[in-house]
């Protein structure tokens, strides 16, 4: 175990490198496009050379990944579960950024920014997964919440964007203050952001039922609660997932999500396992909130991007029950599940891309009887359904990862049969409208008058198929990415030993 | 077959019949068996047109229909002006062929038997084949068993059997389905075979619910007609209401005796059911539901009358002389379970008399020639039960024997008086209704031989002695007397009423029904054969006997409706073998007709028994000196002159209106109710009502576009946030601080 | 023959090809129906685009039969527990294996699997007529997930399978069905998923209740059997889970009305496969995993009562139902109602010969019904009209479809001599020992079964031939009696000589009623002999 003093640059960089390449090629290639007159083949060179900076940052965080350095504490976590929450988030951005070059080209966006926003949002993420101090994780949900306000607003000649984004900023800030006040308080009651630190003097000082630090813990809650868009801070998401372009809305739904999750994760199991009692309560509450109203909502929908805004709600949904669960199994449940859910919604927004026309919306008409013109499209539409539908082999990974966070419920020292069954109730709901779109697509006749699908620009074709065999092949043979899913956790040793007790229940159940 | 036969040709060595031609049993059955197999493929083979490649293509096209095609029976009749069939020659030569050699070797058989000491043979002879239902403790052969009581019924069936087959040669000639008719026919006798021979009650039951399916087969076999399907339908159907009562005495058996296996159920059901306990009078009356069906008693007896819908030789055959007799076969067959069961045995006894009576009094006034001895029929099984309920097994089985020849002759007499009809009737085109008595008339003149022999067989049924039925009806009603004065039913009491009054009361139900008896085949044979000819000017040319093919068997017939009695005659007239039959079936039956007996042979004194046969044989000659009497046939008119009838004769014509009443209280309620109540009320309007409520809205199709997952449930949730999701800021605004307020609280309350 | 199996090693790789086989098969036909000119063809068998996938998935299918008929004389009665075990590590960190295995149950339903779906492939011919390729391609890995439940001892493979089946038959249903194609698929897929999610939960319960205690939990059937202690009210609410599930496939009343909308709209093959293996696998389930895993549960006498009441309620309101039903494929949709109640009956009367009885019911049902849905397909592709109305008087048309009909309807009513006798008298004279009032009430389907297939044929068959347009009706053709013809022999052999079957499933009946006998009475009260 090495101590990273990020005053000392060899530390810091050992400790920062994938960020710093991050952030350095951000800039820089910022300077790039800005300088050079739009042009579509410059928004084309910048999103490639976008890409090759994650790439380059991908390679860093898997050589430190494997190389495994850990540390024991300090502002900036080194651990697996950073590293898998960096490959999840590098994966989306560039995902995001591939179909984003072809977006753009279709739309006829010459604008190269989009790319280098959504780096710098990147390197928010990732700081984000890194966060092990509170003000690190309003640092890095900031960074990232400011470049993601303008990629909403990105796409310039629509109303709806603007407003969206603009939605977005106010309730953000909203949302924000809460956070910073949870911060306020949590400071407030335990006198440090350090979440060891807090974790140890709680302990310490028996502040678990200090009212201070719990409101402190609830504002956190909505803080968070707001960033997943978990209901009822869920309001902003569908308005803003429709009004962005089609790879921004992906990258909020996924990608965002995801960096939310993992410091929302880290911030529980590591600063207030031992107040499980307390918010266990609330997080149930929202989860079950958020898979009912997400699932009931989407199944309204019949243009399929506010479709998958709301079943990114819903399954927002499934990974509160993740933490609900609080232990380690729900983290690298957490974190299986994340990487799924980004594969299948960005293959599903792929899709969209590739039937968009103009600023209408794709809905389940343009879409009818895809398969007689498109029938591998069409195939590889149906596995990211039933991947968000968690349906097993065809839906790949999808059902493993809502089989691990299942088993992570069940798993936990008080067993969350409860959030279980609804959790699989309401997958049946989700069903009505996963289900709805591949009927749509194979057994409804193509319409005469139909708009003719358009050419797959080579981006979104490498993006569909990449995203469709990692889900297939990872949903037969899981047991590698599995592995590293649990070593990827955060320290939570003390949180089962508070939470030991109830175990006594359920072995009392069992037995 | 022939392996496993050879094994277990060893274990059956100790068996006095081991070696001789019962070896060959297996080939019994078989034969008809392989008589259905070609007869079938004659009947399908010329019919087969292979549809075209694509038969979805080619649904336009016209393919040539079949020739079967042309009106197979188009008036449901015996009678079509077609082509004979092509193969008809085969068939001719197959059907009746496998029937004359099985009943070759059912002779020789019963030979060897004679042989074999006959009536000293105590253990049946029984050949086990392979095994059928080995599961756990219960294991059923495939075996047949071979005693007195199979013997006697394998040479009915195939004598009787191959007479009818004769005859069948000159009836079918001109039907364009003659080899289907043999092939039917060819099966059944199998299926007979299979029942008689069986040596546990499930083998019994293959032949039991064989013989059911080919008379449903050849009550249809002119399906054209929708009268005649529905009554092939209907004894199906009725049937399987007995098969119920015969499966649950089955299990009833198995469970509280372990085995379903003859002789097994022989050896242990003395020791292990109790002597008139409720299981065992349980078992009985479950197994007399099933003969109730088979057997046409009431209440099952409708299906019989429309069973005549079927080809006359087939009523002749089947709903006369054997399957219908199935009943009183397998209630002989489990005589120890019986005579173990006192009340059981009463309540046959009663439901046979009943029967008897009922169905003569409806037989008194029916017109069609089929319909009255339909009735016969059923009123003559209806002795055989009082018979074997009585314990007199022996004078059931006896009965059985005559009736199978007396009224397989009538049959064949009525369906050669029809034939001539037909005859008629095609050469004029016209076409009236061939079996109504009213139509006919004087036949005496055209049909002589027929004639002659169907009032033989009149006077047999009558019960006028020396003829066959007079010894075997004689023999019932004495001994039903007997069995009153002293018998364990005579001890036994029936729904409170002591056994004896209750026997005695059916001895008198049974002269009237002899009484009855006389007097409508009496007016049966004055309508049909006697008085003016009512035919028509025209038609009257060409009535005339019938060819030799079918005079023939009914000559045998006669001869045995005639000598067929003394087969088995009482002790006070030993003009010949005294009281053979019983001695012959003693191995099988006696032991349960002990036990009835209180373990006495009871002896009337002569006096009694003269004064019974006096009884019988002056009812009879009442029965037909009053019917020669009162009916005027030269007063009668032609069917379509007659008068309605009214009043009581209407009631009896129109049969009591049972099968109106079954309809309206059991076949429509069952029918609304399924329709209205279960499927549109409960399937459709509860279950899936619900359903659409809770998972799955309506149908997709009818509104597409909607997702027609979620139902109300789900829906009215989604309806109310994306009400929500109105798009102002404030609204949602507010729901944030509502979230906030909600978290706080889950911190609050705890 | 078991010598030369044995030389080939037949034991060691048998079962993995038969869940490879369809697999490959699929990929070979969609290649073969490829369609290079880009041209899509509305009637391909017209076009000739049909011929190559047909062939070759009929060829497959074919292969496979061949290939699992080995286990006839591969698998030895004698020998307890499994047999052609296979067992690979799939994903260890979750305790799920991949194992399969056999015993005298699942080797009749594997053997009645890949002889049904052959016929199906070949029934399919021209009834299929657009996506061929897809279509053969979609019944093979069906064919793949089927066997594979009825193979697999983990249960963690078992639910992947189980789930894997609904996929292909969804599309089934609902790309190559009739009017209602769309509603029904859904309805089919919703009921049984729904089921089997929540099995899914009692799955993972009861795979964590088995655990080694390291936190891994293990999946392994035998596992769970041997070590997975469950509190009586926890295995209550697990049987709850598994039972929706297996219910909802049966399916038992009133979780049925999936299944008459299901058939009706399905093409024939679907109908075929749907009654005759799909609903098989929610009694197998019953058989596999919910009794024996919950036995304690199963048998209290609650519960027990409860679903041999509602197994008493489907076969006799099934028969009723069927008795009015004017669509001949929906009577005979009622009619598996009423026949896997039989089932349901048999299992949970618990004696050997109820359980024999209930097993044999299941291999009946699957030919009979499979005959009938064939037929009725047949004269659906020559009438395009399932409506009993719409015939009459036809077997003077089509002799060869009147015998066979007839011949397969008295089979479906269970006339002796026939299988449909063996099944139905082996579960009634089982289930009459311990629970005689059921088995009674039961009886009574004799009768009414009767009554409305003969009601129905005559209706079709018989009658006056009225309708001028059903006089030009072809016969059968050489493809379709060489369709009927395997399905005849079958029906009669296992109605003359059952023994052959029954013995190779004694020991497993045997063993599930005995294990169950005694873990019931050991977990919980004793249970009551019903009497």
């Amino acid at each position: 175990m090495r101590y990273y003093d990020l005053a000392i640059p060899s530390h810091l960089a050992a400790a920062l490198l994938p960020d710093l390449i991050l952030i350095g090629g951000a800039m820089l290639l910022l300077l790039w496009a800005v300088w050079r007159r739009e042009s579509a083949s410059h928004q084309r060179g910048v999103g490639v050379l976008a890409i090759g900076i994650c790439v380059a940052t991908l390679v860093a965080v898997l050589l430190m990944m494997f190389d495994r350095p850990t540390a024991s504490d300090g502002p900036i976590a080194v651990d697996n579960f950073r590293w898998m929450v960096d490959v999840v988030v590098l994966l989306g951005t560039i995902a995001a950024i591939a179909l984003g070059i072809d977006d753009n080209d279709r739309t006829g966006t010459t604008t190269a920014e989009s790319h280098v926003l959504m780096l710098l949002a990147s390197s928010g993420m990732m700081l984000l997964g890194a966060a092990r101090d509170l003000i690190i994780v309003f640092l890095g949900i900031e960074l990232m919440s400011v470049a993601v306000y303008a990629l909403a607003g990105m796409n310039r000649r629509s109303e709806r964007s603007a407003e969206g984004s603009l939605k977005y900023f106010l309730l953000g800030a909203f949302s924000t203050a809460f956070l910073l006040y949870g911060i306020a308080l949590v400071y407030g009651a335990t006198g440090t952001t350090g979440l060891h630190e807090i974790h140890a003097r709680v302990a310490a000082h028996q502040l678990n039922s200090s009212p201070l630090l719990l409101i402190g813990i609830g504002m956190l809650l909505v803080g968070f609660g707001f960033k997943v868009a978990s209901v009822p801070f869920h309001m902003w998401a569908p308005d803003v997932y429709d009004g962005s372009p089609n790879p921004v809305t992906a990258y909020m739904a996924a990608t965002v999500k995801a960096a939310a999750f993992a410091a929302f994760l880290r911030v529980w199991l590591e600063a207030f396992p031992s107040e499980f009692a307390s918010w266990h309560k609330a997080v149930v509450g929202l989860a079950i909130l958020t898979m009912i109203v997400g699932n009931a909502i989407g199944l309204q929908q019949r243009n399929l991007k506010r479709m998958l805004a709301y079943s990114s709600i819903a399954h927002a949904g499934y990974l509160l029950v993740a933490i609900a669960s609080g232990t380690s199994q729900g983290a690298s449940a957490l974190i299986f599940y994340l990487l799924a859910y980004t594969l299948a919604t960005f293959g599903a927004f792929s899709v969209l891309v590739v039937m968009s026309r103009g600023d209408a919306a794709v809905t389940t008409e343009d879409i009818s009887g895809l398969w007689t013109v498109r029938p591998w499209l069409a195939v590889a539409m149906t596995v990211f359904m039933m991947a968000l539908m968690g349906f097993p082999v065809i839906g790949g990974m999808g059902f493993l990862a809502k089989w691990y966070i299942l088993k992570a419920a069940l798993q936990a020292p008080t067993p969350q049969t409860t959030l279980a069954v609804i959790l699989v109730l309401t997958t049946v709901i989700s069903a009505g409208y996963y289900l709805y779109v591949v009927m749509v697509m194979f057994m409804r006749p193509r319409a005469d008058l139909a708009p003719v699908v358009g050419h797959t620009g080579a981006w979104t074709r490498f993006v569909v198929v990449a995203c469709a065999l990692a889900i297939l092949i990872i949903g037969i043979a899981p047991d590698y990415t599995v592995r590293y899913a649990t070593v990827g956790v955060p320290r939570v040793a003390p949180a089962d030993s508070t939470a030991v007790a109830p175990t006594a229940a359920r072995t009392a159940a069992a037995r | 077959m022939l392996l496993q036969h050879a094994a277990d040709a060893a274990q059956a060595a100790a068996h006095p019949l081991s070696g001789t031609a019962a070896r060959y049993l297996w080939l019994l059955p078989l034969l008809p068996l392989l008589g259905f197999v070609l007869n079938g493929l004659l009947s399908l083979v010329p019919a087969f047109h292979a549809g075209p490649h694509d038969p979805a293509a080619a649904h336009d096209e016209h393919v040539p229909a079949s020739h079967d095609t042309n009106a197979s029976g188009a008036h449901g009749d015996d009678h079509h002006a077609v082509p004979r069939h092509r193969f008809a020659g085969l068939a001719t030569l197959i059907g009746p062929g496998v029937l004359l050699a099985s009943f070759a070797l059912a002779i020789a058989i019963f030979l060897a038997m004679l042989g074999a000491g006959g009536g000293e043979m105590h253990a049946p002879y029984i050949q086990r084949y392979f095994s059928w239902m080995p599961v756990g403790d219960l294991q059923i052969d495939a075996a047949f068993q071979l005693d007195q009581l199979s013997m006697v019924m394998i040479l009915i069936i195939t004598g009787v059997g191959s007479m009818i087959h004769l005859f069948s040669i000159g009836y079918m000639r001109d039907d364009p389905g003659y080899p289907r008719f043999f092939a039917y026919l060819n099966l059944f006798v199998f299926f007979m075979l299979v029942l008689v021979l069986g040596a546990n009650y499930p083998v019994l039951f293959v032949g039991w619910e064989g013989v059911g399916t080919c008379s449903y087969l050849l009550i249809g076999f002119w399906f054209a007609d929708k009268a005649n399907a529905d009554a092939g339908k209907k004894a199906f159907i009725v049937n399987r209401i007995g098969d119920f009562g015969f499966l649950i005495g089955m299990f009833l058996l198995f469970a509280s005796v372990g085995s379903l296996d003859f002789v097994r159920v022989a050896e242990v059901a003395p020791t292990q059911l109790v002597f008139g306990g409720a299981v065992v009078t349980a078992i009985c009356l479950f197994f007399f539901l099933g003969c109730a069906g088979k057997s046409a008693q009431i209440p099952l007896y409708v299906w019989l009358p429309d069973a005549m819908a079927g080809p006359t030789p087939v009523s002749a055959l089947i709903h006369a002389a054997t399957m219908v007799t199935a009943g009183i076969y397998l209630i002989a067959r489990s005589s120890v379970l019986f005579s173990l069961a006192p009340v059981a045995s009463l309540t046959v006894v009663v439901i046979g008399a009943v029967t008897a009576i009922f169905a003569a009094s409806i037989g008194l006034k029916q017109w069609d020639i089929k319909k009255v001895l339909a009735y016969s029929t059923v009123s003559q099984l209806g002795y055989m039960f009082v018979g074997v309920g009585s314990g007199a097994y022996v004078a059931g089985v006896f009965h059985l024997m005559t009736h199978a020849f007396f009224k397989a002759l009538l049959f064949l007499g009525a369906g050669s008086v029809i034939y001539a009809m037909h005859a008629a009737y095609h050469a004029t085109g016209n076409h009236e209704d061939a079996q109504d008595m009213r139509n006919m008339g004087g036949f005496r003149a055209f049909m002589p031989v027929t004639w002659v022999l169907m009032w033989a067989a009149t006077l047999a049924i009558a019960g006028v002695p020396p003829f066959s039925g007079f010894f075997s009806k004689d023999e019932i009603l004495g001994t039903l007397f007997l069995r009153a004065q002293h018998s364990t039913l005579a001890d036994a009491s029936w729904l409170g009423i002591p056994g004896s009054a209750v026997l005695y009361i059916c001895y008198a139900l049974g002269l009237a029904a002899a009484f009855m008896t006389a007097v409508y085949m009496t007016r049966m044979m004055i309508y049909t054969f006697h008085g003016p000819n009512r035919t028509g000017a025209e038609e009257r040319k060409h009535l005339r006997e019938a060819p030799w093919v079918m005079t023939g068997p009914l000559l045998v017939l006669g001869i045995f409706a005639v000598v067929g009695g003394w087969f088995n005659l009482p002790t006070l007239i030993p003009i010949g073998p005294v009281q053979a039959l019983d001695h012959w079936l003693e191995p099988v039956v006696g032991a349960g007709t002990l036990r009835t007996t209180l373990g006495t042979v009871p002896e009337a004194s002569h006096s009694t028994e003269y004064a019974l046969i006096g009884a019988a044989v002056v009812i009879a000659i009442a029965g037909i000196a009053l019917a020669l009497l009162r009916l005027k046939p030269d007063s009668l008119v032609p069917k379509a002159q007659s008068p309605e009838e009214h009043g009581f004769e209407k009631v009896l014509a129109d049969k009591y209106y049972v099968d109106e009443l079954y309809d309206d209280v059991i076949v429509q309620p069952v029918v609304r109710g399924s329709r209205g109540l279960l499927w549109r009320g409960i399937d459709v309007g509860l279950i899936d009502g619900l359903t659409r409520l809770i998972v799955q809205s309506k149908d997709d199709d009818a509104a597409p576009g909607r997702i027609p997952m979620g139902g109300l449930a789900a829906r009215s949730v989604g309806w109310l946030g994306s009400q929500l999701q109105s798009g102002r800021l404030g609204t949602y605004a507010w729901v944030l601080v509502v979230g906030v307020l909600f978290v706080l609280g889950a911190f609050t309350f705890r | 023959m078991r010598e030369f199996l044995h030389s080939v090693g037949y034991d060691h790789w048998i079962l993995p090809a038969l869940l490879v086989v369809p697999v490959l098969g699929a990929i070979a036909v969609l290649l073969a129906g490829r369609r290079r000119d880009g041209v899509v063809a509305e009637d391909e068998v017209v076009s000739g685009a049909a011929r190559a996938p047909r062939a070759i998935a009929t060829l497959v299918f074919a292969l496979e039969f061949v290939l699992s008929l080995g286990l006839w004389w591969a698998f030895d009665p004698a020998v307890p527990g499994w047999q052609q075990r296979v067992d690979a590590r799939w994903i260890p960190s979750w305790g799920a294996r991949f194992t399969i295995g056999l015993d005298g149950i699942s080797l009749m339903m594997v053997l009645l699997t890949t002889f049904i779906m052959l016929l199906a492939a070949y029934g399919s011919w021209t009834y299929i007529r657009r996506k061929t390729a897809a279509y053969y391609a979609l019944m093979l890995l069906l064919t793949t997930g089927m066997l594979g439940v009825f193979m697999s001892l983990d249960l963690f493979l078992f639910y992947s399978m189980w789930e894997i089946m609904l996929v292909p038959m969804y599309f089934v249903i609902g790309i190559w069905g009739g009017q209602r194609r769309i509603y029904a698929s859904l309805k089919f897929f919703i009921y049984t998923m729904l089921g089997s999610l929540l099995m899914l939960v009692g799955i993972i319960y009861i795979g964590l209740a088995a655990s080694n205690g390291a936190g891994v939990p293990n999946f392994s059937y035998d596992a769970i059997l041997a070590n997975a202690h469950l509190s009586s009210s926890a295995a209550l609410w697990l049987f709850g889970a598994f039972f929706l599930a297996f219910a909802v496939k049966v399916p038992m009343f009133p979780f049925h009305t999936w299944l008459p909308d299901a058939h009706v709209e399905a093409p024939t093959a679907g109908s075929v496969v749907l009654a005759s293996i799909m609903l098989k696998l929610g009694t197998f389930g019953f058989l596999r995993l919910a009794v024996p895993l919950f036995p304690g549960a199963a048998m209290s006498d609650t519960v027990r009562t409860i679903v041999l009441v509602l197994a008493v309620i489907g076969i006799v309101y099934g028969a009723l139902v069927s008795l009015v039903q004017p669509d001949f494929k929906k009577l005979v949709a009622y009619s598996s109602v009423s026949h896997l109640g039989f089932v349901m009956l048999g299992i949970f009367a618990l004696t050997v010969q109820s359980v024999q009885g209930a097993l044999m019911v299941m291999i009946n049902h699957g030919l009979s019904t499979g005959a009938l849905f064939f037929l009725i397909g047949m004269i659906y592709e020559r009438r395009h009209t399932r409506l009993i109305e719409d015939y009459g008087g036809i077997a003077r048309v089509v002799p060869m479809f009147a015998a066979l009909l007839v011949f397969v309807t008295l089979t479906s009513i269970g006339v002796p001599g026939t299988n449909g006798f063996i099944g139905e008298f082996l579960v009634l004279l089982g289930s009459f020992r311990t629970f005689p009032v059921f088995s009674l009430v039961a009886t009574t389907v004799v009768i009414i079964a009767a009554a409305y297939l003969l009601w129905a044929i005559q209706r079709i068959l018989f009658n006056p031939l009225d309708k001028p347009i059903n006089e030009h009706i072809p016969d059968l053709n050489g493809r379709e009696m060489a369709i009927m013809i395997p399905l005849v022999v079958a029906m009669l052999w296992l109605g003359v000589y059952p023994a052959p079957v029954l013995r190779r499933m004694q020991p497993a009946a045997e063993q599930f009623v005995r294990s169950v006998e005694s873990r019931a009475a050991l977990s919980t009260a004793s249970v009551s002999e019903g009497r």
